[in-house]
């Protein structure tokens, strides 16, 4: 039995059905993602666990026990919302000193707790800040150690670093799965970022359409989706259709499959490689280049397809639009995935 | 001359002309009380000059115990209609904004439907269907605090609405109900702090409407329980200097009361920056 079980969850807003008979299991410790593009139901889900929204059909458990209709004050879940929510009229440390309050632990342990989550999420010499008074980050950490300074069972992240900068979201990034970590804390992460959905979670479940697509470690679902959705979702496949593929490779594919090609799995030489063994090679010819961080992606004409390329971005070594390239795919990943009716993800 | 010393001098530019402005609405705006006061300081004014100076009007006025009955009347029938509105609508703000979204449409439109009602309507409205009744709603006095509490519904709505979508109520009443705090008790100790200025502003402009009534007072109360403005009204064929003073005292007290509701929301304001 896992700590967190969901049981058949459906939710529906009237007639439409946000969440399709949702069942899964969260391991204790764990980080769990729910990634997906929006509305696709990973927020209602965790409000549905929260007990911020009430399931219309089947039952989630908590620790064995049936939460199902219990009040969200009752829940001891902790959750940190997009928009902060930090109480305006409060300061910091009153702020995370509220659900000590409320559970009526007695005012020295209050005091003590206040420090040590505001030394857990850097806030020394802001306790006596209002949140109008801080930054975003500094608010969004203050809300954490609110979360998680009454030590709840769970701890519910519903988008919490999307309103914030790039650099100041990967050290916060960091810090969370540090103290999620150092508390052995089960958290359930909401993003529909796949990047911070790899760099957090020890699982992701991803969401499509009120369902799950597919579920599994961040290497699992990166390098193996099981569908078109998930490999347009995760990774920005090439996808190919099977003729396309056939007519490019001389391979042949399944039928009732497409073919998903990992940017980064392809390398580009403007000679013929040496070592083709185990790999598909075309001739292509180069339509443009993006660069995108440490890496360069180009965008690679083959007949009628059109593949992208990434390559380390080195400068000394780039191809011009208009060149002709040499193209080796291995084909080890080309993976077969059967094809659905969604071909482009949010 | 740098781009920056050019910027400086714009910006200053820029404020004089503010202040200019400012300064002119607020002679514009003090133009009718001045010349008010001035009128209620002198004996007679026939001709084009007055025939003298005098306090007599004030001095009546101040030793005149009717005045004064009817100036507390007033604060009360201010104080009591707008305090109980705001109780009444807190509360229901709080099924709308907990409880049932839906239904703050519904309170919207409830709200919105004074605004459509003329005095002399209201009070005649009121008077026919509560008179004779045998209940406490036949009681006069019942009937003009309960004509007030309409009257003053959309403007403290208004405060109230806006202010509670200001601070997103119904977002902060979750994050407090998920630290184990009940949704009414969240509400009292989270959403009220936050919406008190709000509060204050819109008991202000309804308190000023109240204190300017006198169809409704003069129609349900008359001298039953004479306001200020029927107290006016009495006395204006005795007077005009006298009727000036009593235009600028009423002017003071609603001055004085809006000024004691700033300064109070200031300090709360102030000692939370700091």
């Amino acid at each position: 039995m896992s700590y967190i079980e969901f049981h058949d969850v459906v939710k529906r807003f009237g007639d439409n059905t946000v969440l399709d008979h949702i069942s899964f299991g969260i391991e204790k410790g764990d980080l769990v993602t729910l990634l997906g593009p929006s509305g696709c139901g990973k927020s209602t889900l965790l409000r549905c666990l929260s007990g911020l929204e009430q399931v219309s059909e089947g039952s989630i458990l908590l620790d064995g026990a049936d939460i199902t209709d219990v009040p969200a004050s009752k829940r001891n879940i902790g959750m940190v919302f997009q928009q902060y929510s930090l109480f305006p009229n409060m300061n910091v440390e009153q702020n995370i000193a509220f659900g000590l309050k409320m559970q009526k632990v007695p005012q020295d342990v209050i005091d003590r707790k206040v420090r040590e989550a505001i030394d857990m999420v850097e806030l020394t010499g802001k306790e006596k800040a209002y949140p109008a008074n801080l930054s975003g980050g500094q608010q969004q950490r203050a809300a954490l150690a609110r979360s998680i300074v009454t030590e709840p069972a769970v701890l519910l992240l519903d988008e919490p670093l999307s309103a914030i900068d790039a650099k100041l979201r990967r050290s916060l990034q960091a810090r969370i799965r540090e103290i999620q970590q150092e508390l052995n804390l089960t958290t359930i992460f909401v993003t529909h970022d796949q990047d911070e959905a790899m760099v957090m979670s020890d699982v992701i479940q991803l969401f499509h359409a009120g369902r799950i697509e597919q579920a599994g470690t961040p290497v699992e679902v990166y390098t193996k989706p099981v569908s078109e959705f998930a490999a347009s979702f995760i990774g920005s496949y090439n996808q190919l259709a099977r003729d396309e593929f056939q007519a490019m490779t001389g391979a042949s594919v399944p039928a009732g499959h497409v073919v998903a090609v990992r940017p980064e799995t392809i390398a580009i030489t403007a000679d013929s490689p040496a070592d083709v063994a185990g790999c598909h090679v075309v001739r292509g010819t180069v339509a443009g280049s993006t660069p995108r961080g440490n890496v360069l992606r180009y965008t690679v004409r083959v007949g009628a397809v059109t593949l992208r390329v990434d390559a380390l971005f080195r400068s000394f070594h780039m191809f011009e639009p208009g060149q002709d390239v040499y193209l080796a795919i291995p084909e080890h990943d080309c993976l077969f995935i059967p094809a659905g009716a969604l071909r482009d993800a949010a | 001359m740098s781009a920056n010393a050019k910027a400086a001098r714009n910006g200053r530019t820029t404020s004089l002309a503010a202040k200019i402005f400012l300064a002119i609405v607020a002679l514009y705006l003090l133009v009718p009380f001045v010349t008010t006061f001035i009128y209620s300081l002198f004996v007679e004014w026939t001709d084009v000059l007055p025939s003298g100076f005098t306090l007599r009007n004030y001095i009546e006025l101040f030793s005149n115990v009717t005045f004064w009955s009817s100036i507390g009347r007033t604060l009360v029938l201010c104080l009591v209609s707008v305090a109980i509105t705001i109780v009444l609508l807190l509360l229901a703000m709080y099924v709308v904004v907990a409880v049932n979204r839906k239904l703050g449409r519904a309170m919207q439109f409830i709200c919105m439907i004074p605004y459509a009602l003329q005095g002399v309507i209201l009070s005649i409205g009121i008077i026919s269907l509560y008179t004779g009744t045998g209940t406490i709603l036949s009681n006069r006095m019942v009937m003009l605090f309960g004509a007030y509490t309409i009257l003053v519904l959309p403007y403290i709505y208004q405060g109230i609405r806006n202010a509670l979508n200001a601070i997103d109520a119904e977002m902060l009443i979750q994050a407090a109900e998920m630290l184990g705090c009940g949704r009414f008790r969240a509400y009292v100790q989270v959403v009220l702090p936050n919406i008190i200025s709000g509060i204050l502003v819109s008991s202000l402009l309804a308190e000023s409407i109240v204190f300017g009534d006198f169809v409704l007072a003069n129609n349900i109360a008359g001298t039953n329980y004479q306001n200020i403005q029927v107290f006016l009204q009495a006395n204006m064929d005795r007077s005009s200097g006298l009727s000036s003073a009593i235009v600028v005292i009423i002017f003071l007290v609603v001055g004085a009361v809006t000024a004691t509701v700033l300064k109070l929301q200031s300090g709360t304001q102030k000692s939370k920056e700091e």
